[in-house]
Parts: C-alpha cells; sequence; structure tokens
C-alpha cells in the first residue's frame, strides 16, 4: 500500500506539485491522467524517490521513505518502474537485462534469474529475443523487455510513467495488452497515461491531477461519464 | 637517397618518442581520471582544485610547461638553497611534462564520456534498486568506455606529435635527431621530411585503429 500526505516538489521557482494526499490500495489500478506539465510524472516519481519531495510524506507498507536512514534501494525493489523511453540497458542481452538486478541485489542465484527471466519474457511475448541486444528491438517489443526487467524483482507495485507515449500508434496495443494481463493478474499499478480509452477499461480508480493537484478523482464512469470541473471537462473535449 | 638517410635518422630516436609517449599516456590517464573525479564531486574544493588544474594545463602551451619543469622547477631548487637537475634523467622531465599536459585533456575526455551517460540508464538501475556503486559499475563505466577509449586513443596519438617539443628540453627524440642531423649536414629539407615520415608511419596506422574501435563500439550501442 502507497500512502503519500501533503506531497509537495519544487524545482527551483518551479512549484510542480502543490499537495496531494491519497491512497493506493494493494491490487488497485489507478491511472493518472491530466494535462502536459501538470506534475504527473513527478508525482509517480516522487513514489520511488526519484524525485525527492520538497515536502510532505511518502509511505510505503507503512513505512515513511522519504526521510533519513531509510534504505532506499530495498523499498525500490519492491516498486518496479517502467519508463517512457524504455531506458533498456544497450549494453546487455534482453536477457542480461532482466537478470541483472536480481542477481545483483541478492534477490536470486544466477540459475534463478535466468530461469523467471525466461519465463517473464515468454509472459510478455519476448521468449525468442532473450539474446539480442536491445538495439535490434521494436519500440514495443522494448517497451515489454522494459517491464518484464522490472517485474523480474517480484515487485508489489509497478509505476508506470507514460509507457506508450513515445512508441508508434501501431505497437502501443501491445504494450497495453501485457498490462492489461498485469492487471487482471490482481498487481497493484499506478499509471501515467494519455491513454483515455485504457485508463477507462483497466483502472479502479482515476487521478485527474492540474497545476499539481488533484483536480478529480474518481471510477473511471464518475471522471468520464459524470466530469464535474470546468478544467477536466475542457482537457476531454480535446483528447476524446 | 637523402630521404632514406632523413628517414634513418629520424628513425633513431623513435625508441625515446615511443617510451615518453607511453609512459606519458599512463601518467595521463591515472591522474586524469583522479581529476575528472575530483570535477564530478559534489564537495565544491574538489570541484574548484579540478577545474582550476585542468584550466592553467590548457591555457598554456605544453612548451611553456616543459620549459618550466625542465629549467624554472632547478632554478627554483637552487634558489631555496637546494640542488637538482635533470641532466642524465631529461627522459623522466619530459614523461612528467607531457603526462601531465596530457592528464587535463584527458580529465575532460573521461568527465564528458560519464556525463553523456544518460540519465534515463541511471534512472533504471537506481529504481531496480541497485546501489549507486552497482548502477557505477554495471551501467555506467562500461557504456563510458565506449565513449571514453577511442577518445583515449585520439589523445595517444596528439601525444605522439605532442613530444616533439621535448626536442627544445635536449631529449633525443625523433624531432631532436631530425634537427642534430640537419645542423651537422645542412641537408635541412631532407632531415625534416624524414623526420615527418617517421612521425607518419605510427600516426596514419594508429588513427585507423582508432577508427576501427569507434565504429565497433557505435555498433553495439544503438538502442
Amino acid at each position: 500500500m502507497i500512502e503519500v500526505k501533503n506531497l509537495h516538489k519544487s524545482f527551483g521557482d518551479l512549484h510542480v506539485l502543490r499537495g496531494i494526499t491519497e491512497t493506493i490500495e494493494d491490487g488497485e489500478v489507478v491511472c493518472i491522467i491530466g494535462p502536459s506539465g501538470s506534475g504527473k510524472s513527478t508525482f509517480l516519481r516522487c513514489l520511488n524517490l526519484l524525485e525527492e519531495p520538497t515536502e510532505g510524506e511518502v509511505i510505503i507498507d507503512g513505512q515513511q521513505i522519504n526521510t533519513k536512514g531509510v534504505d532506499l534501494n530495498k523499498v525500490r525493489q519492491k516498486l518496479g518502474m517502467v519508463f517512457q523511453n524504455f531506458n533498456l540497458f544497450p549494453h546487455m542481452t534482453t536477457l542480461e537485462n532482466v537478470t541483472l538486478a536480481p542477481i545483483q541485489t541478492g534477490l536470486m542465484n544466477a540459475a534463478e534469474a535466468k530461469e523467471n527471466a525466461l519465463r517473464l519474457l515468454s509472459r510478455v511475448g519476448l521468449q525468442d529475443k532473450a539474446a539480442v541486444y536491445p538495439s535490434s528491438l521494436s519500440g514495443g517489443q522494448k517497451q515489454r523487455a522494459a517491464i518484464a526487467r522490472a517485474l523480474a524483482m517480484n515487485p508489489e507495485v509497478m509505476l508506470f510513467d507514460e509507457p506508450t507515449s513515445a512508441l508508434d500508434p501501431e505497437m502501443v496495443g501491445e504494450v497495453l495488452d501485457v498490462m492489461k494481463g498485469l492487471a487482471q493478474g490482481g498487481m497493484t499499478m499506478a499509471i501515467v497515461t494519455h491513454e483515455m480509452n485504457f485508463a477507462r477499461e483497466v483502472a479502479d480508480r482515476i487521478l485527474f491531477i492540474d497545476e499539481g493537484i488533484v483536480l478529480e478523482k474518481g471510477t473511471p464512469e464518475e471522471i468520464f461519464d459524470h466530469t464535474k470541473t470546468e478544467r477536466a471537462k475542457t482537457f476531454f473535449s480535446k483528447v476524446l | 637517397m637523402e630521404y632514406l638517410i632523413g628517414i634513418e635518422k629520424a628513425f633513431t630516436g623513435i625508441g625515446t618518442t615511443l617510451e615518453i609517449t607511453v609512459f606519458a599516456v599512463i601518467l595521463g590517464v591515472l591522474l586524469g581520471l583522479l581529476i575528472a573525479l575530483m570535477k564530478l564531486s559534489k564537495l565544491r574544493i574538489l570541484k574548484i582544485i579540478g577545474s582550476v588544474y585542468v584550466e592553467v594545463l590548457r591555457g598554456t602551451p605544453l612548451l611553456v610547461q616543459a620549459l618550466i619543469w625542465y629549467a624554472g622547477l632547478p632554478s627554483l631548487i637552487g634558489s631555496m638553497g637546494g640542488s637538482f637537475t635533470w641532466r642524465g634523467i631529461e627522459v623522466v622531465c619530459g614523461i612528467l611534462a607531457c603526462g601531465i599536459n596530457s592528464s587535463a585533456y584527458v580529465a575532460e575526455i573521461i568527465r564528458a564520456g560519464l556525463q553523456a551517460v544518460d540519465t534515463g540508464q541511471i534512472e533504471a538501475a537506481r529504481s531496480l534498486g541497485l546501489t549507486h556503486h552497482k548502477t557505477m559499475r554495471f551501467i555506467v563505466i562500461p557504456q563510458a568506455t565506449r565513449i571514453i577509449l577511442p577518445a583515449l586513443g585520439n589523445e595517444f596519438i596528439t601525444l605522439i606529435k605532442e613530444t616533439a617539443v621535448l626536442s627544445i628540453i635536449a631529449i633525443e627524440e625523433i624531432t631532436r635527431k631530425g634537427i642534430l642531423w640537419a645542423s651537422q649536414s645542412y641537408t635541412f629539407w631532407y632531415a625534416y621530411i624524414g623526420v615527418a615520415i617517421v612521425y607518419l608511419c605510427m600516426t596514419i596506422p594508429l588513427s585507423r585503429v582508432v577508427a576501427y574501435a569507434e565504429r565497433r563500439m557505435a555498433v553495439s550501442d544503438r538502442s
């Protein structure tokens, strides 16, 4: 379970997050939507402390993590992250990308990590790409490999930061399908996305973020069909 | 025929030139790595020391630096009541002058190489729970090496040519051998063409090797 309390983040004079208090329950799929520059990605990146909040608390499984003395590496092992630009390691094969972290963090030995990686790669449809380098994968394949890499640490939560925004349109579906599979399997997920139809389909709850605060939240029906604020209505009229 | 003699005379200095270059590169890489890490350090004082070091060495001619080491330093030690001379160990002076000069350029090569690694790579590694140390070891350094190694190869080639300035401090490397023969025989044309050819015989093959390495490393690096 992830809790954030009164989360603020500034970059210099730029006040990106202006007080967010939110809870993501175990097994919940939360989609975070909103205009560009609204702070969606910053919010997500604060959850595993890739960005350090300026103010407020981030609490994972009851433990505040943005405080001194926390073993952040241990905490991050519980939170898998998938990036817009994939960020696969170009000097390693797909298999090595997936096995690196479990081996180096001591989670698994080499044989276990390999077996686990091959299982995950076949789950995302890349069983025949284990031995190749990321440079020979398509965008959709790269992102699926990146999902397998994050899953290899057996995370409790998966964070997705605009996972399909850098993809050619024809490759968006294959990545979303993998994510749907995860959601159906009960994975706790926080997804920053511009794919409204996807959000409507998989999300238990949607957060509409604008100018650093959660402007609206609720079920997909509440958000899309019974929009309350003018700001969100304007946004949907442009993207839907 | 005179051309051959020119080449032959210049060639007698090749051992000294290579000896100085190899040791200067080793010194340059070790010092350069240290300075690069200082410049990337979070400690302000280390950053400043690193920056000043690079600025001073890149902002003055190697010839002047060589003169300071060779003639200036013994004179300073003498004026303070000590006694020191490079006589007999001029080569060591040459290695020091070239190695320290080169370290400033190497520091910038290493710093740029480390900084060229995409921050997304570091974020991905850290998000998986890898420590800073393991992220450096498995992600940053292997990728930076692909950028740094070819540049270091070019620095080696540059240094082979730069050692020519050591001819002024009585080190009998390639250029000095040419000067000596020219002033004996008055065949300036053949002497210096010979010197040039000997340098080319080293630099052309080496730059081919570096270009090949550059291509090889670029191939597996496109993500």
